[in-house]
């Protein structure tokens, strides 16, 4: 859709009136939508790794197009453009891209995470739908502003959370929402690799620039970056956000300079008695990525590519044979390890058909395209980001202050 | 097949050599690089296999969440449109099917089941079997549309399979980022089948590249000093099994169904090794005189094909510039 054609037929609705008052174009924008037939034009703002990544997903979906680059650093632009395989318009500013891009319908927002807040708002407030990636916002504050400006534009805006487009993250949890593993008590998460998280950086200058999530100006580190998602799944689990926090964690294996840590772990508490673990490490890989949901009744692991069920075992408790009592019992000082070995069997995978499976990154940026055109409330919307973000943003307090921090003391009012 | 890789200690430049391998795209990726340090080099070697790791993501048919998975589940039903990278990929290899007759095709993947290759074993199929198979695979029904970047199959059962181009696309892609970030001398290899020469070691002409003897490994019958270029080898004496006294390959060549059997070893090189990989697997079912029209029309391509066992006239030089070392016992 041209944008420029439209700002000329809200010109034409409101004849009679010599200025077109901004409520009245707000309004106008917010009752626009996108047809299914249309051309969807998207701009890109950030084409750093997960822009680049993100626009090769959005041109995988019929009737779109990336029309638009921004970036601060000039390289990205080619980079960019190989992509798209288009001489691609490309800007340095954010606001000239909005202003300059008349037929843009849709932005992804992919830069730095301190950004995220001045470009989603930006961009909304310009009358774009947002593919925001995570975490939504820097701060409580920054998170506040973007559901404003998303209930304000009445764009539609999408966090970037594909777990939840994951077939085997939905089926998942609505079987541990069905009851199939008793009363969800726990979720422990793990998110560790081995690997020093550096980018290759051309010239000492632009080590901040291409390292930024190293650095605390502009990053919040590994709960930001990893730890958003699986806050997001807990958060999905329990149906609520976490009324406070407990955190810590260091610099342990890389005395590089960085400033943000390379080991967290924090511990999220819920209404309802939930609780949440979540460790992050980058100088040991054993565990990999692993969500591990323990109920009553049993347990499921999600990983990045499958998830699987496991049952507790039976209880006997039936009446104590009599044999027992005619023998009486004996004592013994050895412990029986038995009983607690873990489970090491396959347990019992989720099972997804295969004209269902797909790449959830993809399935998001799909289902964000679609409810673009049809106006429907993404699954992943501004609620679904401001409550992990905010987790993260009180989160990395706790783990930075190595202490506790109380979510209402934080929230002057839940959005 | 790499050979003399020692550091010298003599050269002029500070940097070093280093070198990772890791399992990626079914075999073992290797990344040799001259750095000036080894936190830079791990940086380096670190990017370019998250690099591999992207296009083998969105390449293997392997993984259902694949962009090809995605392709093969849902173009017989419609047209799927796909991103300019992915398309490109697709558009050039059935371009070498065209070029080739048919000798290269992407949608071999229910031959190469039907014979059991994809488990590294073997059997003879039995006619109905092979029927099917055969009905299954067609490069010629694989519609592609450049101005929608759609993909569509013609008739059901056809399947992509990238992977006679697919490894040798992610070196490329690989080695472009290496670039990008300055790397001046590297060489990128996987499964010893393809690889990718950036620059030079200091002080030498090429990355040495060796090709054995089928007759007897240990002999060298051409070393190539690979630079900014790719080399790929197809060859039965590695993957073969044997039938009733015959030795079937496991290439199969898509215009008879049947293994190919014309060929010992063929060794490409080329500017880019998503090419030299293609051509390595034509060029191994292509009849001789075919498959030297098709290296001589190639836009700077070179081949050395072993066509017999021994004997001198068994190994045909096309363009090859390597050295050649007499045959013989």
């Amino acid at each position: 859709m041209k944008r420029r054609a439209f700002v000329a037929a809200s010109a034409a609705a409101a004849a009679g009136s010599s200025l077109i008052g901004i409520d009245a174009f707000a309004e106008t924008l917010a009752t626009r939508r996108v047809a299914p037939s249309d051309e969807l034009n998207v701009g890109v703002i950030g084409v750093g790794s997960r822009g680049k990544y993100m626009m090769r997903l959005f041109l995988r979906i019929p009737g779109v197009r990336v029309t638009a680059l921004c970036d601060v650093y000039e390289p990205r632009f080619a980079e960019g453009r190989e992509i798209t395989g288009d001489d691609t318009p490309a800007y340095h500013d954010y606001r000239q891209m909005l202003d300059s891009a008349s037929d843009l319908d849709a932005v992804i927002v992919a830069s730095p995470l301190s950004f995220h807040g001045e470009h989603m708002v930006g961009s909304l407030e310009r009358g774009m739908h947002v593919y925001g990636e995570k975490a939504m916002g820097f701060t409580v504050d920054d998170c506040n502003a973007i559901v404003r400006a998303t209930r304000e534009s009445g764009r539609r805006f999408q966090t970037g959370l594909q777990y939840r487009y994951a077939p085997w993250y939905r089926e998942a949890i609505e079987r541990i929402r069905s009851g199939e593993i008793g009363r969800v008590t726990h979720v422990y998460g793990y998110w560790h690799r081995n690997y020093n998280w550096r980018r290759p950086v051309p010239d000492p200058s632009l080590e901040r620039l291409i390292n930024w999530r190293l650095y605390k100006e502009y990053s919040g580190g590994l709960l930001a970056e990893l730890g958003s998602h699986q806050i997001d799944i807990a958060n999905w689990i329990f149906d609520e956000v976490p009324t406070s926090v407990i955190g810590t964690g260091g610099i342990t294996f890389y005395h590089d300079g960085r400033e943000t840590f390379d080991n967290v772990q924090a511990v999220f508490s819920y209404p309802s008695g939930g609780t949440h673990v979540f460790s992050s490490i980058i100088g040991n890989h054993n565990v990999g990525y692993q969500v591990n949901v323990y109920g009553t009744g049993g347990s499921v692991k999600l990983t990045l590519e499958d998830g699987a069920f496991y049952y507790e075992p039976a209880r006997a408790n039936s009446a104590v044979p009599q044999e027992l009592i005619e023998r009486g019992v004996h004592t013994s000082a050895t412990l029986s390890t038995s009983g607690d070995m873990p489970y090491r069997g396959p347990g019992l995978p989720i099972e997804i058909p295969e004209n269902e499976a797909g790449n959830p990154n993809f399935l998001a940026a799909a289902s964000f395209v679609e409810s673009v055109r049809n106006g429907t409330r993404p699954f992943a919307d501004e609620q679904v980001g401001w409550q992990s973000a905010v987790a993260v943003a009180l989160g990395n307090e706790a783990i930075r202050g190595k202490r506790y921090v109380e979510f209402a003391d934080h929230l002057e009012s839940k959005e | 097949m790499v050979g003399g890789l020692v550091p010298s200690p003599c050269h002029a430049s500070p940097d070093s050599l280093y070198h990772e391998a890791r399992p990626a795209m079914g075999t073992t990726v290797e990344i040799y690089l001259y750095a000036p340090n080894s936190k830079r080099a791990a940086v380096l070697i670190e990017t370019a296999f998250e690099e591999i790791e992207r296009v083998e993501a969105a390449l293997s048919s392997y993984r259902p969440t694949s962009e090809i998975s995605r392709i093969n589940a849902t173009a017989a039903r419609g047209l799927v449109v796909t991103d300019p990278e992915v398309f490109g990929l697709i558009e050039q290899a059935l371009d070498y099917s065209r070029r080739t007759d048919g000798a290269f095709d992407i949608t071999v993947g229910a031959l190469v089941r039907a014979w059991g290759f994809f488990r590294d074993e073997g059997h003879y199929p039995s006619l109905d079997q092979l029927a099917e198979a055969r009905a299954n695979v067609g490069w010629q029904h694989v519609a592609l549309d450049g101005a929608k970047r759609s993909v569509r199959f013609l008739t059901p059962g056809i399947e992509l399979d990238l992977g006679g181009i697919g490894k040798g696309f992610a070196l490329d892609r690989a080695a472009r980022i290496l670039r990008r970030h300055g790397v001046t001398a590297a060489l990128l290899g996987a499964g010893q089948s393809s690889y990718y020469a950036i620059g030079a070691p200091p002080d030498e002409e090429g990355w040495p590249i060796t090709i054995p003897d089928p007759d007897d490994p240990a002999r060298a019958l051409s070393t190539v000093p690979l630079r900014d270029r790719s080399l790929s080898t197809s060859g039965n004496d590695q993957k073969f099994f044997e039938l009733d006294g015959k030795r079937y390959s496991h290439i199969i060549d898509p215009r008879t169904g049947e293994p190919a059997s014309g060929m010992i070893r063929v060794t490409v090189t080329a500017l880019t090794a998503a090419d030299s990989d293609a051509l390595a697997t034509a060029l191994f079912v292509l009849e001789p005189e075919l498959a030297a029209d098709l290296v001589e029309q190639g836009d700077d391509v070179a081949a050395l094909l072993i066509t017999g066992h021994e004997r001198e006239d068994h190994v045909v030089a096309i363009e090859w510039t390597g050295s050649l070392a007499p045959r013989g016992r």
